[in-house]
């Protein structure tokens, strides 16, 4: 691809379609929602109308903050199994088969609603659950990111250190730990967005609270307009937790 | 986002490999080991034990209706896969032709795609389909679309550029020059893409048959749920895992590693 200098005009064009999309995208759901009953598709304004009533109840915020420790909780506790299961394969070389040969695949094909409905068959509904079905979703794709960055440290850097010490602690935190943030950082973004989008399928079987509990509350009273709030309030939770947590986490690490 | 980065097959260390093929196994029997010694303890409605869910797994592919499922849900996974795969792709290609378009697209209708939830979809497509295979089919394609935008637009942004400044003097057809070069040096991000794609799918198959199919995997494990069939239940999942797993292992990584070497970049 050749990459010409954008001239001023032609990024503006570029910023004027963008919105135009978006604007385009609303007008043609407001033509088609006019035609239809409401309990199909209602129309943006009601949706939006909806959404803003539905951030202002106490409830409804107590709903998304439990979803949200929920995702964060399990995010943490996938990294930490997925690391070191990561860092066991790399450390202790026979057991690199059993990871990588046994329980990588097994986890990492293990479909998600599988995880969902053996957590509500084994466990009473409740963060528990949620948390084991959201953790168990999670862990192959930390553990793939983990083992790629281990995979890629630089042997060289590796010897100038144990030449400097013979503590393998210190090596670890000093060398190995900085080598690995940036792997790090891209499994927490992925996790983070399978986490909000296939791991609230936990909150739909086992869950008395959560947005999936809310969503599935308002389809089955066919209240489409509280659905498509919520579908968009995760949008919105979902972009502003990339916004503020993983963007400057990415630039901060980035930087060194 | 979800970010799909495409990652190479690791380079194999040799030594020690018998050791590590030993204690594999090993691990795999003292995991059906533990899970006999388990379900000794807990009733089958819980934990059903290895050999009354091997029991089920000969019923499963000895029965034609079981079999049915299983080919719906292969039916709906590769529906989704070429509708999502043609839209997708379609979306990579507008702005590779239209810059001007390249923000519409990257920067707004690609975020959007990709933090709808899957949930969101599958409950909505109930809504308006009822519970139907075309549900099914509309709610994995819905997830399915940002992968492939996603690898598509990393393909066309790794085109090389000397290849298509050459293709460039040898022709102006603008078709031809899609056919013959661009869409060859695509080859193996489309493999890498397919992979991905067909590892997803299934994940979000079950969710989607689950709460808006009448036929497939999905629904059978939402009838035995009901009937707290727990057997059913695990030998749907063995038989997913090593179906997804085989599929994986066994058909796609060599036919992408191939198409690799071929077209090597």
């Amino acid at each position: 691809m050749r990459f010409e200098q954008p001239s001023l005009r032609s990024a503006l064009a570029e910023r004027v379609i963008g919105e135009g999309v978006v604007l385009l995208a609303l007008l043609a759901w407001w033509a088609l929602a006019r035609g239809l009953p409401e309990f199909i598709l209602p129309g943006p304004v009601a949706v939006a109308r909806r959404l803003v009533e539905l951030l202002a109840t106490p409830e409804f915020l107590w709903h998304v903050f439990t979803s949200t420790w929920r995702v964060l909780v399990s995010i943490a506790a996938a990294l930490l199994i997925g690391g070191g299961l990561a860092f066991l394969a790399h450390g202790v070389p026979w057991l690199e088969g059993v990871i990588d040969e046994r329980i990588k695949p097994v986890l990492n094909s293990f479909p998600s609603i599988g995880w969902a409905i053996l957590a509500a068959i084994w466990f009473e509904p409740g963060d528990f659950g949620v948390i084991f079905v959201e953790v168990a979703i999670l862990i192959p794709f930390c553990l793939i990111n983990i083992a790629e960055g281990l995979r890629n440290i630089d042997r060289e850097l590796m010897e100038m250190g144990r030449s400097f010490t013979r503590r393998r602690a210190r090596i670890l935190w000093r060398l190995t730990l900085p080598l690995l943030v940036p792997y790090g950082l891209t499994a927490t973004r992925i996790a983070y967005g399978i986490a909000w989008k296939i791991a609230l399928v936990a909150e739909l079987l086992g869950a008395p609270s959560g947005i999936g509990y809310l969503m599935l509350k308002a389809q089955i009273a066919a209240d489409s307009t509280t659905f498509l709030a919520t579908c968009f309030a995760i949008v919105l939770m979902f972009v502003v937790g990339e916004r503020l947590v993983i963007v400057p986490l990415e630039r901060r690490f980035a930087r060194r | 986002m979800v970010e799909t980065a495409i990652t190479l097959a690791p380079p194999s260390r040799p030594g020690g490999l018998v050791a590590r093929k030993l204690a594999a196994h090993l691990f795999t029997l003292l995991f059906l080991a533990a899970w006999e010694a388990a379900s000794f303890v807990a009733p089958s409605y819980l934990l059903p034990s290895p050999v009354q869910v091997a029991q089920r797994l000969w019923i499963f592919v000895t029965s034609w209706r079981d079999l049915g499922h299983l080919g719906s849900s292969l039916f709906h996974v590769a529906a989704a896969i070429a509708i999502s795969f043609a839209i997708g792709s379609l979306l990579a290609l507008i702005p590779y032709y239209v810059p001007v378009l390249r923000l519409a697209i990257e920067r707004r209708i690609g975020p959007f795609l990709n933090s709808f939830s899957a949930i969101g979809w599958t409950l909505l497509s109930i809504m308006w389909f009822g519970v139907s295979p075309l549900t099914v089919v509309f709610a994995i394609s819905a997830v399915l679309v940002p992968f492939a935008l996603v690898n598509m637009s990393a393909g066309l942004a790794n085109l090389d550029p000397e290849t298509i400044e050459m293709a460039e003097s040898f022709t102006r057809r603008r078709a031809r020059m899609f056919l013959l070069v661009i869409v060859p040096s695509l080859y193996p991000f489309i493999f890498a893409t397919l992979r991905i794609m067909f590892g997803v799918a299934w994940k979000v198959t079950l969710t989607a048959e689950l709460f808006g199919g009448n036929t497939g995997l999905g629904y059978m494990i939402n009838l035995a749920r009901q009937e707290f069939d727990t057997a059913t239940i695990f030998a749907a999942i063995v038989l997913i895992i090593g179906f997804v797993h085989g599929m994986d292992r066994y058909v796609l990584a060599p036919l992408q590693a191939s198409v690799s070497r071929h077209y090597a970049l």
